[in-house]
């Protein structure tokens, strides 16, 4: 008899530790909070969703002399409009495949295909938050450029001061734009890889089953 | 109609209570952290209840959906922390049946297998719940031979645990 016929035998004798609950005692289960990590991920979902909408709606309400600036450097109200109107289809294309991906966890599921409907789901965030990463980069990127190009201000300052200086000032922003976006993405990874991590362990460990 | 599914699904909980006590037990170390993942196993159960249908037994869908929780769901809540380990209290055995030897290396087992990882531990549960390869194999999403070939790694790890 090994070991584990030994535990059987008494896994099956021994009495349950635990005090046996009656059905009184389980009614007011049902409808306590959830605390599984979907559910979180769920939360952290929407906050994502939410606070990038903010973010990319703030300067059109907050002021009117933004609005104006870039006009005045775009000068096309199209090319504006389009921009405003491919952010939000990129918005509504990732609450749709959120929910797709939010339907298909199914806790009925083998723990495998269990693990791997949260992994994708926690993709689709992902890839939401690298996207508004690099238009984030973009945009900081475009309007130093704009800004250097047409504000008479700064480029008469530079055309003063004569062409050497704008090679540091071009290589300090992207230093400090790269390192703006890496922040933020440590920041992001931290996140998930605390909430995941557990999840992240056992589907490793599933794999490890199958080689 | 709701309150006809929540009293018929209460009732079969509270017949089937021991399958989550039994997975609560291996997967924690203290009465609150017990409490919480039985709690937790609970809301699982009775969220995934309305698409339960009467051609699976009530029993072997709860298996799934209570490892489910004990495996991947569930996320450990603060107040579950810092609170004293009941080893004393988890496995204790019945004293009349057993010698001081099988009294003593029945402990070091269950203490044994508290150390194995998730996954481990959810393939020796549902062995000692007496489901065969193919039972364990779907449950885990695993193949049938990669279950045994684990199981017996499982064994040999215990044996060294046991006689090192």
């Amino acid at each position: 008899m090994d070991e584990l016929d030994i535990l059987k035998k008494d896994w099956n004798t021994t009495k349950p530790d635990h005090k046996k609950l009656t059905v009184n005692d389980i009614y007011p289960m049902l409808h306590k909070k959830s605390s599984s990590i979907v559910k979180t991920l769920f939360y952290i979902s929407i906050a994502e969703l939410v606070f990038w909408i903010i973010i990319n709606t703030i300067p059109y309400f907050c002021s009117a002399e933004y609005n104006a600036k870039l006009e005045a450097i775009y000068q096309n109200d199209a090319v504006i409009v389009a921009i405003t109107i491919f952010g939000y289809a990129i918005i509504a294309l990732f609450i749709y495949l959120l929910y797709k991906s939010y339907k298909s966890i199914s806790v009925t599921d083998s723990a495998k295909k269990l693990m791997e409907s949260i992994i994708r789901t926690r993709k689709v965030i992902k890839y939401y938050v690298l996207y508004n990463l690099i238009m984030a980069g973009t945009s900081i990127m475009v309007g130093f450029y704009y800004a250097i190009h047409n504000d008479p201000d700064i480029s008469n300052k530079l055309a003063a001061s004569g062409s050497s200086k704008m090679l540091p000032i071009i290589a300090f922003l992207i230093l400090f734009t790269s390192l703006f976006i890496f922040g933020i993405w440590l920041f992001y990874k931290l996140i998930y890889g605390l909430l995941l991590k557990r999840l992240n362990r056992n589907y490793t460990e599933l794999k490890k089953l199958e080689l | 109609m709701n309150k006809e599914l929540e009293h018929s699904f209460v009732e079969l909980l509270e017949k089937h209570q021991n399958i989550a006590h039994k997975i609560c037990r291996l997967y924690t170390n203290n009465y609150d952290a017990h409490n919480d993942l039985f709690q937790e196993i609970t809301i699982q159960l009775w969220r995934a209840y309305p698409k339960f249908r009467g051609d699976a037994k009530f029993s072997t869908w709860m298996y799934r959906v209570a490892l489910n929780t004990a495996i991947t769901l569930y996320r450990k809540s603060k107040r579950t922390i810092n609170t004293q380990d009941f080893e004393g209290v988890a496995f204790k055995i019945k004293a009349e049946d057993y010698d001081d030897t099988e009294e003593q290396q029945l402990k070091v087992l269950y203490k044994a297998v508290h150390q194995l990882n998730d996954i481990e531990k959810a393939l020796v549960f549902l062995y000692l719940e007496d489901k065969d390869y193919r039972e364990i194999s779907t449950t885990l999403g695993i193949s049938e031979v990669n279950a045994r070939v684990k199981m017996n790694r499982i064994k040999t790890k215990l044996k060294t645990i046991l006689n090192p």
